[in-house]
């Protein structure tokens, strides 16, 4: 039996770290959509159905939070996850008072990652079916 | 003015005596010594303020005993008593370090300002060490404080730059070894090498972003969240998240905790931080079947907590270098020697102190002392964090179970 792919849009400015957990994901049966900035993510939710977004919090130009708040503006059924180099409690705080779905800390753990996408989606579809 | 500690030493007894008397009705009672020898046991016996000294004496003569009370004694004032007009004793002792001489015959008035004046200089150079003291802890502290601080935003910004590379390396390896698990590289040669050497970069990659994540949990102390932290109950869910660890050993805890220990205010987060960071520490030192007793009770304003393990003890070289970051007695690469580092950061951050006291054979007692009440202007209020925590706390708890997902 296949389960149904997780929709992911994978947000950082390092290409390469997107590029490999974009590789790894796929591998896992995951659908994977890349973007490199905040703006380019508001980009790609506006043509493409996603169930979770994995942003950055610290990005050049539009950083993850101010991301997150867009998203969450415009897109409130599409969960975040977010996921951070920087360890900062504020932004944890920040970003769950934003409606972040859950953060992480780089590297994170893959078996953890997955846990995360997979209950951010269950509400996705539980909250907004 | 203090007591004034003086003493008279001078060979001729009649006139040491009536200028003691003098000296006494004036509020100045001197001791006495009849020659320099007998001043130097005297000295070495009491310390003295100052010394009325004659120069002219049989056996060892005044210059002489000045020489040896200012070697020893840098703090004792000397006034030299010299023969009349016998001007050069007076310069030769004021040149090596007599506070004045004067000449015989004493007058007393004379004298007694004289003394008065030693008495002063030594109150005062006193006051000015005390000063001079003060100043240097204050220095002392500030710079550790500064030092703490740098170290914090250095700590988070290698960290972050570390960071990032280590979760491209993680994932590059991840991505490999799925790819050599799917069947059609089952029959590949070399599989099991390219195997093995994937596991460690794995392993290693897992080794440095434990350094990393301790140092982020130093550099984020800076950010405490304060709320009511019920100090029994953070113990025991402390204990819990340890437990299976401790299980393997056959490790028995004990809690002891004082009734009237209500909830203190401080941040809950990271205080189990220091709890998960001592406990671990007491499993890896105590030995199968050993006991880890947690003690907390109330001191006035302050809250107690100690760990004591039963394991082999500190040595005591050790013991004054366990707080030092990248301090560890553990073969390289199992600990990153950050742990206790990190938690004596948390705990001074929040307003306490650790401590450790060691006993080779029987054991190890980590004491920290709270404030009941965590204040500080930084600090955040908790709000909406607790849920966060809960979940955080779930998935810590509970083991991760790869590849249960919904079909």
């Amino acid at each position: 039996m296949k389960r149904e792919p997780i929709k992911v849009l994978l947000v950082d400015d390092e290409e390469d770290f997107v590029e490999m957990l974009s590789l790894r994901l796929e591998t896992v049966g995951e659908e994977v959509t890349s973007a490199y900035s905040g703006e380019q993510c508001l980009e790609m939710l506006e043509g493409k159905a996603i169930d979770v977004v994995i942003l950055d919090v610290k990005m050049p130009g539009m950083d993850g939070i101010e991301t997150l708040r867009e998203i969450k503006r415009r897109f409130p059924a599409v969960e975040v996850i977010l996921m951070t180099g920087h360890g900062t409690m504020e932004s944890a705080i920040e970003g769950q008072a934003l409606g972040a779905f859950d953060y992480l800390l780089k590297p994170a753990d893959f078996n953890e990652l997955m846990e995360k996408l997979e209950a951010a989606r269950k509400r996705k579809v539980a909250t907004k079916g | 003015m203090e007591e004034l500690r003086l003493l008279l030493v001078d060979d001729e007894e009649h006139f040491r005596q009536v200028l003691a008397k003098r000296l006494s009705r004036r509020g100045m009672a001197p001791e006495q010594a009849g020659s320099g020898e007998e001043c130097l046991n005297l000295l070495e016996k009491r310390p003295m303020d100052v010394v009325i000294l004659d120069v002219k004496m049989p056996g060892m003569d005044g210059l002489e005993v000045l020489r040896r009370i200012k070697e020893r004694y840098e703090r004792t004032e000397v006034i030299l008593l010299t023969g009349y007009a016998n001007t050069q004793d007076g310069v030769d002792g004021i040149k090596s370090g007599a506070f004045d001489y004067l000449s015989k015959p004493v007058e007393l008035d004379h004298l007694a300002g004289k003394i008065k004046q030693a008495h002063e200089k030594i109150l005062w150079e006193e006051e000015r060490k005390k000063e001079a003291d003060f100043r240097a802890r204050m220095e002392q502290r500030m710079a550790a404080a500064e030092r703490l601080a740098s170290l914090g935003t250095l700590a988070s910004v290698v960290a972050h730059e570390i960071n990032n590379p280590l979760a491209i390396i993680n994932d590059s390896v991840g991505w490999m070894q799925l790819l050599l698990s799917k069947p059609d590289m089952a029959e590949m040669h070399i599989k099991g090498q390219l195997e093995k050497g994937l596991g460690k970069i794995a392993k290693s990659v897992e080794r440095a972003k434990k350094v990393t994540h301790q140092l982020l949990g130093f550099a984020r102390k800076d950010d405490s969240v304060v709320s009511e932290v019920n100090l029994s109950q953070l113990v025991e869910e402390a204990v819990q998240l340890v437990e299976k660890e401790a299980s393997y050993k056959e490790i028995e805890f004990v809690q002891e905790v004082d009734a009237s220990l209500d909830s203190i205010r401080s941040d809950a987060f990271q205080l189990r931080q220091v709890l998960i960071n001592l406990l671990t520490n007491a499993i890896h030192a105590t030995g199968p079947k050993g006991r880890i007793k947690i003690r907390l009770q109330k001191d006035g304003e302050q809250a107690i907590l100690t760990i004591q393990d039963t394991g082999q003890g500190i040595p005591q070289e050790d013991l004054e270098r366990i707080f030092e970051p990248f301090f560890s007695t553990k073969p390289t690469g199992e600990g990153t020697g950050l742990g206790l580092f990190v938690t004596r950061g948390i705990v001074e951050k929040l307003g306490g102190t650790i401590e450790a006291e060691s006993r080779l054979g029987e054991g190890t007692d980590f004491r920290i002392t709270l404030p009941r009440v965590y204040q500080n202007e930084g600090s955040v209020e908790a709000e909406g964090r607790t849920d966060w925590l809960e979940k955080e706390r779930d998935t810590a708890s509970k083991p991760t179970t790869p590849g249960e997902k919904p079909s």
